[in-house]
């Protein structure tokens, strides 16, 4: 993937100066915060798009940035990472902000309503997990062998917006470095989530008051679609869109659709 | 040389084409491929070798702990290890009790584990040898539930609460990260003086070395690519450390696994084991998956950054699913042969690397018990008395090995 530009980095301390927020940052107008999945963040088309009408500030999971690969040590459980999130995007100056959240994101996102209810604007979630049925178990992405992630995540695994998505560097060195990022930022997203997606989402979600779009990927093969009536039903009167021909990682794989989607929504 | 036996508990039964129709031995389904007679002849395959093994003149038995595995079918080896213990004090055998071991990186009790080993060590007479393994990624991230990244601080905690819990005089409470407990007082406490000697199983991580030296264990290279090519490097960084810390350079701060098998001729063993030893390679570590090796988080970025950028031929190690039986010969990762040949090996490798403790793995595999058996039985009248005294003449002082229940140990006034 091409290198964007015009990204800054803000470094917010929390905790009481325990650990360093990194928060990306690109584009102008409107605040909107990007919560990004368990592999890590990149500024991919969906994202660059949305800067051009809206400042995105991503907050990096503690860990995932390789310059600060032991801050996860940081942070004890989810409810520390929720707090030192809001901490980071109060300080910001980011409270009414509209939120997105993809994938472990998504779920994140709805901790942050959940918990501090009227503090952040709209509610976007692609795909999020979080919540658990029985009947409909989340696809173990950790045990999934590296051959077998492209079909996890896309309708089209051999597709155009997969290709670029996961295409690695040619140089040896960078390849390895990009193989280890991804690695390790699942490793510090897994600390909130392993083994079972499920950390009592359900008993909270009922707190979230912000107008919520759910989208999903009907094919997603990670987190069943079945999911989205689940959030759908949960968050009162959230709106429920799902995308034909489309997997896990729905904002990379229908681009336009889902940027539509978001501008209409949080317009 | 010390020489202990060490053993895990593959499947016997397992499919000569397992490799061909199931993607890894950690995951198989067990109803589909075990049955009663096949297990129970495993389980009891597994003890009745150890136990022949050290009433066989062996200085030690060796386990580890790996569950959901068809591999090594003991997830908890205080279990054999009780058997084991008690058989050695009823029969007053003077073997180690070797358990490499309880993983604290994988447990979410790991004051059971300062009970277990403490209770093991009073059933054997003082036999123990307390090994600390953080444990494999899939067994402690996959089988467990614990994140990786907490695979790490889990086992320096439970390490840390371990000493003071078999150390202490007073009852204390521990405020831990990962576990807190109001009241810790534990009943029994080790019999060996101050403690069993420590056994620190690693693949060659040099922080891990480090902290080994730091801790005045013993460091274990715990690997079934024997002590030629699996210790090539680490060893020599090893000893070179060593040096640095200013630590005598000393034979018996290492062990390490190396696999073996002994007929009458080299023709023999090469006909009777070598297609059961290919097998076990095939069917066992070769049939694990990479990724299984590295959960996400479980080896910090830095780590992983330098294994992935490592360039160069990865060795055999990379090919154990189709390793032949020659090409595991040659390069050194089994030891086959007549007593001469075994003899001849063993003391060329050990003595290149400085390894005072052998723990020489003499099952792998659907090999049949009888087999094992001959291969146990020779190893220990025609190879273990002419490398036992390997090192006798250095006059190094061996201070890793269990002491028994020191004679000076009183009742309380």
């Amino acid at each position: 993937m091409a290198t964007v530009t015009g990204v800054r980095e803000e470094i917010v301390p929390v905790g009481g100066g325990r650990l360093d927020m990194r928060v990306q940052v690109r584009g102008s107008g409107p605040p909107v915060v990007f919560l990004h999945p368990a592999g890590g963040f990149a500024w991919d088309p969906f994202l660059e798009t949305l800067s051009e009408q809206r400042t995105v500030y991503a907050p990096l999971v503690p860990g995932v940035s390789p310059a600060d690969p032991d801050a996860i040590d940081e942070v004890r459980d989810l409810f520390e990472l929720v707090l030192y999130e809001q901490e980071a995007l109060s300080a910001l100056g980011l409270e009414g902000a509209d939120l997105i959240g993809a994938s472990f994101g998504g779920m994140l996102a709805c901790e942050l309503q959940a918990t501090f209810p009227g503090m952040f604007g709209k509610l976007v979630l692609f795909s999020p997990i979080g919540l658990w049925r029985d009947d409909a178990p989340v696809t173990n992405w950790m045990m999934t062998a590296p051959e077998d992630f492209p079909a996890l995540l896309f309708a089209d695994p051999a597709g155009e917006a997969a290709r670029a998505m996961l295409t690695l560097p040619d140089d040896p060195a960078a390849r390895a470095d990009a193989i280890a990022a991804a690695t390790w930022a699942m490793g510090c997203t897994a600390k909130f989530v392993w083994p079972v997606p499920d950390r009592g989402l359900d008993r909270r979600i009922h707190r979230i008051t912000a107008p919520t779009l759910v989208i999903w990927g009907r094919d997603d093969a990670l987190i069943s679609s079945v999911y989205a009536q689940e959030f759908g039903r949960r968050i009162k009167g959230a709106r429920v869109e799902l995308l034909d021909g489309c997997g896990h990682a729905l904002h990379i794989e229908r681009e336009q659709e889902t940027l539509a989607l978001v501008r209409a929504f949080l317009a | 040389m010390k020489v202990a036996m060490f053993q895990q508990a593959p499947y016997r039964f397992l499919p000569a084409d397992f490799e061909q129709h199931y993607a890894a031995c950690v995951t198989p389904r067990y109803r589909e491929l075990a049955d009663t007679p096949g297990i129970t002849a495993t389980i009891h395959g597994m003890l009745d070798e150890l136990l022949l093994g050290a009433r066989s003149g062996f200085d030690g038995v060796v386990l580890t702990e790996h569950a959901q595995a068809a591999y090594d079918i003991t997830p908890n080896p205080s279990l054999p290890g009780a058997v084991l213990a008690n058989t050695l004090r009823t029969e007053d055998i003077d073997a180690a009790l070797i358990l490499l071991g309880r993983s604290l990186g994988k447990t979410r009790e790991p004051l059971k584990i300062a009970e277990e080993y403490a209770m093991l060590d009073v059933l054997s007479g003082g036999r123990l040898v307390a090994g600390f393994p953080v444990g494999l990624s899939y067994d402690a991230n996959i089988n467990q539930g614990i994140p990786g990244v907490d695979t790490r601080g889990r086992f320096r905690e439970g390490y840390e609460l371990l000493r003071r819990a078999w150390a202490a005089d007073e009852p204390f409470a521990f405020n831990g990260r990962y576990a807190q407990y109001a009241h810790v007082n534990i009943w029994p406490r080790p019999v060996q003086e101050p403690h069993p000697p420590l056994w620190f199983p690693g693949s060659g991580n040099p922080a891990t070395m480090a902290s080994v030296l730091d801790e005045d264990a013993a460091f274990v290279l715990l690997t079934w690519l024997g002590v030629k090519v699996g210790g090539q490097g680490i060893f020599d960084r090893f000893w070179e450390m060593c040096e640095e810390k200013g630590k005598e350079v000393n034979p018996y701060r290492v062990a390490v696994v190396q696999v073996c098998a002994v007929a009458e001729t080299d023709e023999r063993a090469e006909r009777e084991y070598g297609p059961w030893l290919e097998r076990g390679f095939h069917h066992g570590l070769g049939s694990i998956p990479h990724h299984f090796f590295l959960q996400p988080g479980y080896v910090p970025l830095r780590g992983l950054q330098g294994m992935l950028r490592a360039t160069g031929d990865p060795g055999i190690g990379a090919r154990l699913h189709e390793a032949t039986f020659a090409e595991l010969a040659e390069a050194g990762c089994v030891i086959v042969g007549s007593p001469a040949t075994v003899r001849e090996r063993l003391e060329a490798v050990c003595r290149d690397m400085k390894v005072g403790n052998l723990l020489a793995m003499l099952h792998m595999g659907e090999m049949p018990h009888e087999l094992a058996e001959k291969s146990i039985r020779m190893f220990a009248e025609e190879v273990l008395p002419h490398v036992q005294g390997m090192w006798d003449r250095e006059g190094y002082e061996h201070r890793w090995w269990p002491t028994g229940i020191p004679e000076t140990a009183g009742a309380v006034a």
